[in-house]
């Protein structure tokens, strides 16, 4: 499919599909009843006319009178955010517009106000791809393009660097891998079992698996962290996604063990007693011990965890469950609707995933231990608020003009746009981890292999009482099917099914050359 | 060759004299590469001549240039930081930091200056903080380190680098002294929802290793969060602090019960002034069998003081009298001041 057709599909899409509604801006501060208006759209796509909770019609109950710095920015972010969270009903999801969005960058190149982000190169193709998975684009035609692209930013000593000849960084083989697995993904699906074996050695086989290793070895710490680089700094995020790095490249216990005869010790060794350390005495997680705790870091423990055994156990072994989960629970806020990262912090969209993304793996490892201590299977429902951060989402969060962001009155940008979509695709989804399936030899033999037992329904569950018997379904989270955003993998951030798929291809790749 | 007359001078390193004897090295893309971005030509050609430095592995005076020009149009590029670090290492080493010949002079005060007016352009950057980091430790002298670190707080007070910065000074030059006691005090009392003075504020008292926590400072600490939250009840932030306070000393959370039923009678909900007060009575009922005020106080939370969080009140509810919300363990050594 030429570049030309794809954008002009995404534009008529828009005009056919998504009619723009007159805009509600004004409508702002009336705190009375919710708004309902002729509004064509809501004619035209029939969403489902829900009464907008009297929490995001005005401020919160108790609001202190001492002003300070904090109270100022939060009372003023909250007051402009009126203007638009109570917009009813509901606006759709406008997918063609972020599709546009986010094929420009892919398709058009980026303006020179994009230097800054020049180390950061396998990001920017990251977040746009796999924010179109979500969109339901088929991003396999990209696929060669992303090889391409990719081969000149791995270093002749390992790994893979921000951009051509620049040195390795965790977080830029990170971005580089999940990039490869979705588009493989993608390019592989409908094909006979040849064609995707070949495909998957077209994206795989030019990575230098071995280098890599060593070069992860160097950024391990003897105190369990990773640097991302060697001359750089050390935090949790470094230690995820390594860890990612190496569950997606399919290395096997052995080649993770080391080779003792040289010196070298198990990777994973002390890692998980370190994460343990970043718990803050306020529940939360942060970048390393006696930080301050921070969305972004939390979710890279938790899943960090979760890479590494069942949810119900690492977590309850690694963390003070109960304070991180009153901690992460502090941080939705009303009338927002959205998640901040930090304690009197504002809210910002990307927290959807940071935060919201944690609430699957808090749930599911909560699920675990009551269903354990009452020898039923027990679901607790969900222990966060869905559909605020829908509304959040998509009152808040979409730019005019394509993208998302973080908040009104800011820009769209390709970050945002990722992580506000797989946060939204959290809130949509029930994410739960299937402790009894029997997993394909595949992925059985990974030193990872929890984290290929992460499973998707679109059916939310209520609490179950206490008996363990079932609570029925949390109704309404999508209006309308058009507004649903693709599953992701709770621990990757890839579309859901990627993970298992090159763990296929490393089985295959290991017979290959067994063989051969 | 002569000297650069400023760190800011703009260069065309195509035609100048004292960069003839490099060819610059272009970047490859690769083929049909997406999202390319289309550099200005002054960071394409800077970028150039860098590659061939490092392929060179020169560790020279211009390097210094060359690295603040590219910094300048773009402060998150890693590799050029590192590089920097390494040259000025080796310039160090070698007692190259003035060079006769061109009259260039350098030094690790100038560089710290440098870096210093970069960190104010580029406020939510890993690499500045990270590269002071190692200068310091190199120089192994902190003197008007936590000046600049609290110049920083000028502009934003919760910067989360420069905090994780000003925690490494401290732990590095071992700072857990009354200065940095009372910089938490005073950053506190321009915001007293400040996070990350708290988080600081609990790493100076409780993060020294091999410390135990005298009954005095717990008390002190205890006092601390008390009179913030008079300050202003419905901060989250002291209420944390109070109760890991609690449980850092093992003191029964039921300690509190008076100080938060000043807040938030629950009988009275009218009165109620803090929800995080209700939330630690809702635990405290449930520690003393006082079901009905334990369930009341999630009740008021969740369908009045704060709604959005319904169903982790309502999660809440599920694990009363399970004793899954355990504060404290062992028995109280102190107990805080009512």
């Amino acid at each position: 499919m030429s570049s030309n057709r794809r954008f002009a599909n995404s534009k008529t899409k828009r005009k056919v599909i998504f009619p723009k509604s007159p805009t509600k801006m004004a409508q702002s501060e009336s705190f009375g009843e919710p708004l309902e208006h002729g509004d064509p759209a809501s004619a035209y796509n029939m969403p489902s006319i829900e009464q907008v909770p009297a929490m995001h019609r005005g401020l919160p109950f108790i609001v202190d009178e001492l002003e300070t710095e904090t109270s100022r920015k939060q009372l003023s972010t909250a007051r402009n955010i009126l203007k638009f969270v109570n917009d009813s009903p509901l606006p759709l999801l406008d997918k063609a517009t972020h599709i546009e969005f986010l094929l420009e960058p892919l398709e058009e190149g980026l303006s020179s106000g994009y230097t800054g982000l020049d180390a950061s190169r396998p990001w920017l193709l990251y977040w746009c791809i796999n924010a179109l998975a979500l969109l339901g684009e088929d991003v396999g035609d990209y696929n060669d393009r992303v090889i391409s692209s990719l081969k000149p930013l791995q270093h002749k000593e390992g790994g893979f660097g921000g951009g051509n000849g620049q040195s390795p960084h965790i977080a830029s083989a990170y971005a580089a891998v999940l990039t490869l697995v979705i588009t493989s993904y993608y390019a592989s699906k409908n094909l006979s079992r040849d064609e995707q074996l070949n495909v998957y050695a077209r994206s795989f086989s030019w990575i230098d698996r071995k280098k890599l290793l060593e070069w992860i070895r160097k950024i391990k710490l003897p105190n369990g962290g990773f640097k991302v680089n060697e001359e750089g700094e050390e935090d949790v995020r470094a230690g995820y996604c390594a860890l990612v790095v190496l569950a997606l490249l399919g290395y096997d216990e052995e080649e993770l063990k080391g080779d003792s005869s040289v010196g070298q010790l198990p990777i994973l060794d002390g890692v998980l007693e370190y994460f343990k350390t970043c718990q803050t005495w306020e529940g939360g997680i942060g970048a390393k011990q006696n930080s301050e705790a921070h969305g972004g870091y939390a979710f890279c423990v938790l899943s960090a965890l979760c890479l590494l055994g069942e949810p119900g156990e690492l977590l309850s072994r690694y963390l003070d469950l109960d304070q991180f989960i009153m901690w992460l629970s502090a941080r939705q806020y009303a009338p927002e609707g959205g998640f901040s990262g930090r304690t009197n912090k504002l809210v910002d969209g990307c927290y959807s995933t940071w935060v919201g993304g944690c609430w699957s793996l808090v749930e599911a490892a909560a699920n675990g231990i009551q269903s354990k201590k009452a020898s039923l299977k027990l679901n607790v429902g969900s222990i966060w608020n869905r559909r605020a951060l829908i509304r959040y989402v998509l009152t808040c969060c979409q730019g005019h003009n394509g993208g998302l962001r973080d908040k009104p009155g800011l820009r769209p940008d390709y970050y945002h746009s990722n992580y506000v979509l797989i946060g939204l695709s959290a809130a949509q989804h029930y994410y739960y981890y299937d402790s009894i399936i029997g997993l394909p030899s595949s992925t059985a033999r990974s030193p990872f292999k929890h984290s290929f037992r992460w499973k998707v329904s679109r059916n939310v569950p209520k609490p179950s009482s206490i008996e363990g018997i079932g609570g029925g379904w949390e109704e309404g989270l999508v209006s309308n099917e058009d507004s649903r955003v693709g599953p992701q993998h709770p621990l990757f951030n890839i579309p859901l099914g990627a993970e298992t798929d090159i763990q296929d291809w490393w089985e295959a790749a290991r017979d290959i050359i067994e063989v051969s | 060759m002569a000297s650069y007359d400023s760190e800011e001078e703009e260069l065309d390193y195509s035609t100048d004299p004292r960069w003839a004897d490099v060819t610059p090295l272009p970047q490859d893309d690769g083929e049909n590469p997406l999202a390319q971005i289309a550099y200005a030509p002054e960071y394409t050609l800077a970028m150039s001549y860098l590659r061939a430095i490092m392929a060179a592995n020169e560790h020279s005076s211009r390097v210094i240039h060359l690295t603040s020009d590219i910094i300048r149009m773009n402060a998150a590029h890693y590799t050029v930081w590192g590089y920097r670090f390494k040259t000025l290492m080796f310039l160090d080493r070698s007692n190259s930091f003035e060079d006769k010949s061109t009259g260039w002079s350098w030094s690790w005060r100038e560089e710290l200056e440098w870096v210093g007016s970069i960190a104010k352009r580029y406020e939510k950057n890993y690499q500045i903080w990270h590269h002071r980091q190692l200068i310091i430790d190199h120089l192994d002298d902190a003197t008007g380190e936590r000046a600049v670190t609290e110049g920083m707080f000028e502009l934003d007070s919760k910067n989360y680098h420069v905090w994780t910065y000003r925690q490494w000074l401290v732990q590095r030059f071992n700072l857990f002294d009354e200065e940095e006691l009372a910089t938490t005090a005073r950053l506190l009392e321009e915001d007293v929802r400040n996070n990350s003075a708290w988080n600081h504020r609990y790493f100076i008292v409780f993060g020294k290793p091999g410390t135990d926590s005298a009954t005095e400072v717990l008390e002190r600490e205890i006092e601390f969060a008390k009179e913030a939250i008079l300050k202003a009840p419905q901060n989250p932030s002291p209420w944390s602090y109070l109760k890991a306070v609690l449980r850092k000393g093992k003191i029964e959370l039921t300690t509190l019960k008076p100080f938060c039923e000043g807040f938030s009678p629950v009988l009275s909900p009218d009165e109620i002034k803090s929800s995080h007060a209700l939330d630690i009575l809702s635990e405290i009922y449930d520690q003393t069998g006082d079901a009905a005020k334990a369930e009341k106080a999630l009740e008021l939370l969740a369908s009045k003081f704060d709604p959005v969080r319904k169903n982790y009140w309502r999660y809440r509810r599920r694990l009363l009298g399970s004793q899954a919300l355990p504060t404290t363990s062992g028995t109280p050594i102190v107990q805080a001041a009512a």
